[in-house]
Order: C-alpha cells, then structure tokens, then sequence
C-alpha cells in the first residue's frame, strides 16, 4: 500500500501538528503543541505521566477531538477528513484492548475486516512477522502480557499504515519483551512513520530518530538526542578524582576555581559543572597541583537525555 | 454497511459461544416448553389451543431477558478498552452500535424461531391459528427488537455490565408495568394516552390478539430507532469526555 498526501501540506511531512489544544474543563490536557514527523522518523514523545502524550496520541487518531489548533495525518485534516485519517493510522493504545474468547487469527482479521483489508494473507504475515503464527488459534485470554504487547502492535499493522502510534508498549512487560519491542518498533521506521511515547528517556534515546520532550501539556525541548544533548547542556560536566585532603577542602577549591558553577562529591570523587562551555580542565589540574594534592582521575560525563529531562522538567516545576 | 456486517457477525459469534446468551436461551425454551405442555393439557379438555402462549410470556420474558442479552455489548467495549480501537477504526459509531443491535436480535430472532417449532408439533395433532401464531410472533419479535434497543443505551452508558442491566430491566418493567397502572387510572382519556406510551398496550390487544395493525408496528420501529439514535450519541459522547 502506498500514500500520498492529497491535501495540503509538505509530502515528507506525515504527521504535521500545529498549536493543537486540548482542554477538559478548566485543566489544559495539551497546550499549543506544535511539532512534525517526517516520513519514516521514530518520533519519541517523551514526558512523565500525565503530561499530555496520550492526550496527543488519541488527537492524532481521531478518538478526540482537539479544542484547538490542528493536526494532518498523511495529508488529511484529523477533524475534516477523520475517516481518511483512521484508514492511514495503525494505533496501539497503553492498554492492550483485546477481545478474550477471540482467537488470535480471528482478532487480527476482525481488525483487518474493519480497516478494509482485502487480502487475509496479511493476517497471516503480520502474525509471522510478530511472531505469533504458531499461536493462531490461540485464544487471547491464554495469551502473556508480552504476547499481547505483540498481538496489539500486529492489530496497529495489520493494514499496513504508513503512520503508527504506540502508546508506552513496553510498559508492564518484561526485560527481554521490551528488548524484542523496541527492535520492532525501530524496524517499523524503515517503512512507517512512528509516533512512539514513553516515558523512558534511555528507551527514547535508543528507539527515536527524534525526540519531543513534552510536560504539562507543553513541548518543552524538541530535536534528536544528540542536538538535544549539545543544545541544552548549559556548560561542561567533569568527574575529578583528588587525594591528599578532606572532601570539604577539595570541595571548597574546586568551587573557587574560576569558570565552576557547582561541586559535589559523587562517588570517591567530584562532579564539576561549569556554567559555560569553557574549558577549565587546565585550571582544575593546575589549582590541584598548586595546593599540593594530586589529580587521579579527571573526565568528561556525557550528559544523558535523562540528566536534559530532569534538568527541564525540574526547571519547569519550579514557579 | 461493511463496518456494520462485520461487527454484526461477532456479536453473533460472541452469543454462540457465551454461556451466559445459551443460558438465556435455555431458560426461555424450558419456560416456554412448560407452558406450551400446560397449555395443551388445558386444550384438550376446555377450550382451543392459545397460539400467542409463548409470545404473551415473553412480552414479560424480555423485560428481564433483554438487560441480560445487552449489558454486555458496549459495556465491556468500554471496560476491555477495545470501544477506543473500535472508535479508531474506519467505521462510524452508527455502524458500530447497529452492528451490535443487529447481532442482538438476531440472536433474540433464532431463540423465537425454536419456539415457534411449537407451532409445528400443533400441526401434528390439530388446526392451530396459524394465523394468529404469526401475528403474536411477529409482535413479539417487534416488541423484543424494541427492548434490546432500550438496552443498548444504557450498555452505552455504563462500562459496569450489572449497572446496565439494571437499568435496562428497571426502564422496562416501567414501561410493561405502566400498561397496568393504566387500567387504573381513572380518566378514561389519561389511561389511553398512557397504554399508547406502554410496550404492552402495543402488544397484548392487538399482535396478542391476532392483529396486526400499522400504529403498532411503527411504535415498534419508532422505540428501536429512538433507542438506537439514544445510543448511538452516548457513544460519540466517549469522543468528547
């Protein structure tokens, strides 16, 4: 199967979402999100719970519709043209929603009948592709949560979409399940374009091509893991490991030293922040040998997508 | 219609392997079966054989059998979360709450054309009225069409399938009650107004009777589409909750 979009909009562009609002009552579920996902990108909408990705996601699927703003699905108006948009998305809610006495041949193809699948050996391929065609007669209520898991993004497939949304599927399996899920999910972004949240930042950081940082309802920061590292470390973080006096002097030192924003002792060291991009590794080992103590370790730590999202996040948190 | 074939053709499939919709079944063919012995034994000796025996027990029956062939339609689609994929799909919520509807009475429909084999053992042994066999039957299954579409709003309303079905019985042991509260009434004006309003009034002066008339009918097809109209708002008012 292949799209086009036949509205207006930037072909690359599957999913465009401009100030899209969404508001229950007084509370602002979503506020003015605007961001894009590119055909084939693995879009990480990232945030803690209850910071509106799952509102977004049931936007994008036509289950809601916004207060405000709008968002095209492949081309199509999620309001205007929803059923042209329900055709073109494939979407895995964070519970798997599944029919019990169902088998699970008979689960898929119910999902394919209704998306308008022609060819049941679909069915059968998808289940091959997750793995889960030994089990076709299986009824669902027998199946594990990481079959399941399985099951619900073979439902999102099963019409070969060309934008899929998967709400946390990895949340509530096991280790060796998510691994299993998010090489999947990266393999979809060789055809598809994934809109994939979690709350995860590692998760986030090793699946996505890009990455939204959403919290309260706002993007907070938006771009791969590596800009997103690069743009928003504030300055440089070191760890220095010294000898030849208390932690209290070499604490008291190393924050006199010019350029240093914060020190804290972190493990049988220091964690160093300077404020800056300046370097002031030179000056660390220089005052260090000044004052008579002797310089063991002193290295750069790569600041991690999850040290950027708590650094936001906290900052957003604080009035 | 597609969407709606395809929803109707689970519901059917869900009925034919529930335990509960084959203990419904049960509990109306065994009723059904001791009144029609009951009746037969009467018949031998006092009067004709009554040919609405089954269709007058069930203008009861359904009051109750209804809420429990209907909690569960679109309630556990909201509790098991599969009404977010279903209002996902590319299927209208109208297709989705008449696939169901339709499933429903299909399964009411098969349950009434085992009982009417009655009607066949009858033409072993006697000339039963045929047709006023056809004409209760045909009421009834009106009749049990319109209290399956009361019950489809309030499994749309609850994602609690007991709360459902107790609303579903209390609205229509209201609406076949109210056809007695009727006879007691004293303005004679007040009384027709309300048996008009009353699945029973529909019912057991006319199809019970052996006659079909249009206004009832259309009171039939006015409470199912009403109903389902009801129903299928509650659901696209999932969209905006």
């Amino acid at each position: 199967m292949h799209y086009e979009a036949e509205h207006t909009g930037n072909f690359n562009d599957m999913i465009e979402i401009e100030k899209l609002t969404k508001r229950y009552g007084q509370h602002v579920a979503v506020d003015h999100i605007s961001f894009k996902a590119k055909q084939g990108e693995i879009v990480g909408l990232l945030g803690p719970n209850g910071a509106g990705k799952t509102t977004t996601m049931r936007m994008l699927t036509t289950f809601m519709p916004p207060s405000e703003g709008t968002a095209k699905v492949a081309g199509f108006d999620i309001q205007q043209d929803s059923f042209e948009v329900r055709k073109r998305v494939g979407y895995l809610p964070e519970r798997i929603p599944i029919y019990p006495d169902m088998t699970v041949w008979g689960y898929i193809a119910f999902w394919a009948q209704l998306r308008d699948v022609k060819n049941m050996k679909q069915v059968d391929a998808i289940l091959d592709r997750v793995q889960l065609l030994d089990r076709r007669k299986t009824l669902l209520r027998n199946l594990s949560k990481g079959m399941r898991q399985r099951l619900g993004l073979a439902q999102a497939l099963v019409h070969d979409p060309p934008v899929v949304i998967l709400d946390e599927p990895t949340i509530g399996i096991d280790p060796q399940q998510v691994i299993e899920v998010r090489d999947a999910v990266r393999q979809l972004g060789e055809k598809h374009t994934v809109l994939f949240s979690t709350h995860i930042l590692s998760e986030a950081e090793q699946v996505c091509d890009r990455v939204v940082i959403i919290n309260r309802g706002k993007i907070v920061a938006q771009g791969t893991p590596a800009t997103l590292r690069t743009q928003l470390q504030p300055g440089a973080h070191l760890f220095v490991q010294i000898s030849g006096a208390s932690a209290e002097t070499i604490l008291k030192l190393l924050r006199t030293i010019p350029g240093v924003s914060d020190a804290q002792p972190n493990g049988n060291g220091f964690s160093v922040r300077t404020g800056t991009k300046q370097d002031v590794r030179a000056e660390i080992s220089g005052r260090v040998a000044g004052a008579g103590y002797a310089l063991l370790e002193m290295r750069p730590v790569a600041m991690t997508l999850e040290d950027i999202f708590l650094d936001i996040v906290g900052r957003e948190a604080t009035p | 219609m597609s969407g709606t074939w395809y929803i109707f053709r689970r519901e059917v499939v869900q009925y034919l392997t529930s335990p509960l919709a084959y203990t419904v079944a049960f509990a109306i063919l065994v009723i059904t079966g001791f009144l029609f012995v009951g009746d037969l034994t009467t018949a031998l000796t006092t009067r004709p054989v009554n040919a609405a025996v089954v269709p007058s027990f069930l203008a009861f029956g359904m009051v109750v059998f209804a809420p429990i062939l209907t909690m569960r339609l679109l309630a556990e689609e909201s509790r098991e979360g599969t009404l977010e994929l279903l209002l996902t799909a590319p299927i209208s919520d109208t297709q989705i709450v008449l696939g169901k509807f339709l499933g429903a009475w299909f399964y009411y429909t098969i349950v009434l054309m085992i009982t009417f084999s009655y009607q066949i053992i009858l033409l072993t042994i006697t000339r039963p009225d045929l047709g006023h066999a056809i004409s209760a039957y045909l009421g009834i299954w009106l009749y049990g069409g319109a209290t399956l579409a009361v019950g489809m709003i309030f499994s749309a309303l609850s994602e609690n399938q007991i709360v459902a079905a107790f609303l579903t019985f209390a609205t229509l042991l209201l609406l076949w009650f109210a056809e007695y509260a009727a006879q007691i009434v004293g303005t004679v004006e007040l009384a027709q107004i309300i048996r008009q309003l009353t699945l029973g009034g529909h019912f057991s002066s006319s199809f019970g009777v052996g006659i079909v008339r249009l206004e009832d009918i259309v009171y039939y097809a006015g409470i199912m589409v009403v109903a389902l109209f009801i129903a299928i708002r509650v659901v696209e008012s999932q969209r905006w909750r």
